[in-house]
């Protein structure tokens, strides 16, 4: 039995909810999204005619305020003050905000130069007491590392050793590269070096193997033989390995215990 | 004579590597093959076709392009995204350009030589100004949606069509802009699921447009109205390669069958002024894909995954009919890669990524001439040493006394100590190796295995005096008057006393060794050396040439041996047309 909705009218809305309780205590789950409906309707019924009436009794009853020109200047004059005022503190907030970032910013660029400075100390001569101005390494022009941002914390202890060390000579022997760039480039590589290799050997193309291809014969004689290389003598080198590997572990053990 | 046995050697299991690209320069009558392993070499056809230079390989070189620029300059480009200029007087890499464009497909040379294109991955193609000493990004062209295989400038360099995937792009080089793109069919005459993929197109200067694709079709088209106008099925498979001749009245097509195609423009009724293309003449001499082919003047040159070079003279545009015009197939190797210590019957194979050292078996049974004596031991591998990083190895030699083993390559210089005990081998290696030893064309060690004789590819060669675990540098002839022409070869007299080195166009030099100074230069010849070998007793340096020539020097006597004049009057038989080496 298919339950019909009720349709939306200008019924008060209690009138409207008393209706859909008793099919919704009769009727199964296969009416539920129709009561669901109903109940919803209903709600969605109400602010409606709420409205309506307010508008209604606004429009039958009353008459519009009176507001006179100077008050509604003042206030239109307050709502633009306010609302400038508001953008004005926003504004500094986000500039302050900004300040500080550049400056956090500076400060770890400073940080992330010191753990060249010790690469620098590591790889050329042993240390001199000669003073060099760790400024001179910001003229490097090397690429940014992922580690750079982990070494902030020993940066600190490294400041003062680093200032007695002599540089010498001011040509890199390396070179960093950023890992996330090299990914990208290495799966463009793949995606190519694997595009070549489905359109010249991949499904479709009419090549076989050189076994299978000297095999058919065999395969189609009326007494089958094997195929032309029938032992696969690359099939599981890990495993074989793994045997011999185990084999000679074993006899050194059973001639330890046979000696004993 | 004397009585000699002979060790067939079966367990030398080098594969080389599969051609890739070939690239054939006009003016001087050179041609560039680069390989799957990175490696490029040039070939002096005019020199008996034989192998100049090369510059070894790289793990994450691998090339799909090569082109020859104005002035000799050579181009290439691979799946790493890098164009690659090859300085040849220094046999190194001049330099890398990245083209951002992701990996690279094709490249080619504008007609005039100033320019070049780059077809990339993402379907964008780059034009490139070629600049005295580098290369400067352009500008791009219009983008396309699927990757540019192929690319080829019309002659007068206005127009340039771009093979892709299913479709071929004719673009306005001035705008950039795509003029047309012309569909192709994925199958002749039918409907497959399969891409098309269009491996080779050229440009005629009449405006047709000849393109190959993997459905084994010839298509020629019209580039002015972008219609298709011929279209001839010669395959089961892919054709992979095309090559026009300079006055457009043949070309060569490559097919994944080994098949080589010649077409001619020829006339349609003799007396009639109206040609058109034929296919005339099918070549089988490869066994598989034929991914590179050039047509040079007077031959045309294949060569593709089965490793060979085949130079297949043409017989209408050879005059003279001669060894010239034989079929040439370039198989074995022009370099040496294996290396003997004679006092313990050792050989040192030299592979791409590792060597392998072997010992000789050996037998007690004797017998007559010609026997073939059973062995009492047999030959056994003794070390196999892989080398780090990517690059390939240039050069390696063994000592005579078998102790020490050396190998070059591009970035390094490696030297190992053997110690022999009992039966066993311990591998003990010479740190710190200078830096100018890198790159070495060529190793020998002297008789006495005290010295070592490096030469450098910028031309300078070094002694370097080796005790026990460690060495001491002694000397470095610098390089004379005259460029590096081709490879180097070096050869050491039995008694210690002279080194002979080739490879300068000034000829070959004999250095003195105790007094380290240059005794004498033996006046080139127009041919390169293949081969240098100095006489134990007599001193006489032995030089063979490419094009069957050998020529006996007295190096006491700063001149050419009776023998050698003679020969050189009368003229020696010529027996085979390989070189020998």
């Amino acid at each position: 039995m298919v339950q019909l909705r009720p349709r939306a009218s200008r019924i008060p809305a209690s009138a409207m909810v008393e209706e859909g309780q008793p099919p919704s205590e009769e009727e199964e789950e296969a009416e539920h999204g129709l009561l669901l409906g109903q109940p919803s309707s209903g709600a969605a019924a109400e602010p409606l005619e709420e409205e309506d009436e307010e508008g209604d009794d606004e429009f039958d009853d009353e008459a519009p305020e009176e507001l006179t020109f100077a008050s509604a200047q003042a206030e239109a004059r307050e709502e633009e003050r306010r609302v400038r005022e508001s953008v004005r503190r926003d504004k500094t907030l986000l500039k302050e905000k900004r300040k500080r970032r550049e400056e956090l910013f500076i400060e770890q660029k400073k940080r992330k130069l010191l753990p060249d400075n010790i690469l620098e100390k590591l790889t050329t001569a042993g240390p001199t007491n000669i003073k060099k101005p760790p400024g001179k390494l910001k003229e490097a022009n090397l690429q940014k590392k992922k580690e750079e941002y982990e070494k902030g914390s020993d940066s600190q202890n490294a400041k003062e050793r680093v200032q007695k060390v002599q540089f010498v000579g001011q040509n890199k022997s390396y070179v960093a590269l950023r890992l996330k760039d090299q990914d990208l480039r290495d799966a463009r590589q793949q995606a190519a070096k694997a595009f070549i290799q489905n359109s010249l050997y991949g499904p479709g193309t009419n090549r076989t193997t050189i076994n299978k291809f000297l095999s058919l014969e065999n395969k189609r004689l009326p007494v089958k033989k094997a195929a032309a290389q029938f032992l696969n003598n690359a099939w599981g080198t890990q495993k074989k390995q793994n045997a011999k590997r185990f084999k000679r572990r074993w006899m050194v053990r059973k001639m330890k215990t046979s000696k004993k | 004579m004397g009585e000699f046995k002979v060790h067939r050697v079966r367990f030398f299991n080098y594969i080389p590597s599969g051609i890739r690209c070939v690239a054939y320069n006009n003016q001087s009558n050179r041609l560039a093959v680069s390989r799957t392993d990175g490696t490029v070499e040039i070939y002096n056809l005019s020199a008996n076709y034989f192998q100049e230079k090369f510059f070894p390989g790289h793990e994450s070189r691998a090339t799909e392009a090569l082109c020859w620029a104005k002035g000799q300059r050579l181009f290439s480009a691979g799946l790493n995204g890098e164009i690659i200029e090859y300085d040849l007087q220094a046999l190194n890499i001049k330099y890398a350009v990245d083209a951002f464009g992701g990996p690279i497909w094709s490249m080619a040379v504008s007609p005039h030589g100033s320019q070049l294109l780059v077809g990339c991955e993402d379907g964008s193609v780059k034009l490139f100004q070629i600049t005295p000493d580098k290369i400067q990004f352009e500008r791009n062209f219009d983008r396309q949606k699927s990757r540019i295989l192929s690319l080829s400038w019309h002659p007068s360099g206005t127009h340039v069509a771009a093979g892709s995937i299913d479709y071929i792009s004719v673009f306005d080089v001035k705008s950039g802009s795509a003029v047309h793109k012309m569909l192709v069919d994925r199958q002749y005459m039918g409907v497959s699921k399969r891409k098309c993929i269009i491996w080779g197109v050229a440009f005629l200067s009449d405006g047709t447009v000849i393109s190959v694709d993997s459905a084994g079709k010839v298509q020629f088209w019209d580039s002015a109205t972008g219609t298709l106008v011929k279209n001839h099925l010669i395959a089961n498979a892919d054709v992979q390669s095309i090559a026009v001749s300079d006055q457009e009245d043949s070309f060569v097509v490559g097919t994944a069958e080994g098949t080589v195609f010649h077409f001619q423009l020829v006339s349609v009724t003799s007396n009639s002024s109206e040609k058109q293309w034929v296919r005339t003449k099918p070549f089988q001499h490869h066994t598989h894909d034929v991914r590179a082919v050039a047509h040079s003047p007077t031959a045309l040159i294949s060569g593709g995954t089965d490793t060979h070079l085949v130079i297949r003279p043409l017989m209408e545009k050879v005059e003279v009919k001669n060894y010239d015009a034989a079929l040439r197939k370039i198989t074995f190797p022009h370099r040496r890669l294996i290396s003997c210590s004679k006092k313990r019957q050792l050989l040192l194979f030299q592979f791409t990524h590792h060597l392998e050292l072997w010992r000789l078996g050996s037998t007690v049974a004797t017998g007559k001439n010609g026997d073939t004596l059973p062995l009492s031991r047999d030959a056994d591998h003794l070390l196999h040493l892989k080398t780090k990083g990517p690059e390939n190895i240039i050069c390696s030699c063994i000592s005579p006394c078998g102790s020490w083993i050396a190998y070059s390559t591009t970035s390094r210089f490696f030297l190992y100590r053997l110690n022999y005990e009992h039966d066993n081998i311990s591998l003990q290696r010479v740190s710190k190796m200078p830096a100018f030893l890198r790159s070495a064309l060529q190793i020998l060690f002297s008789e006495d295995s005290a010295k070592l004789f490096v030469a450098s590819n910028q031309g300078s060669l070094h002694v370097i005096r080796l005790l026990e675990g460690s060495f001491k540098h002694l000397h470095t002839f610098q390089p004379q008057s005259g460029t590096v022409e081709s490879m180097c070869l070096l050869a050491v007299s039995p008694d210690g006393n002279w080194l002979a080195s080739s490879g300068t166009s000034a000829g070959v030099h004999v250095y003195n060794i105790k007094h380290l100074k240059l005794h004498c230069t033996v006046p080139s010849y127009n041919f390169p050396v293949t081969a240098l070998a100095i006489a134990p007793n007599t001193n006489n340096l032995v030089i063979a040439h490419s094009d069957q020539q050998v020529f006996e020097y007295s190096i006491p006597d700063k001149q050419y041996t009776e023998w050698s004049r003679t020969i050189q009057k009368q003229g020696c038989y010529q027996e085979a047309y390989r070189p020998c080496l």
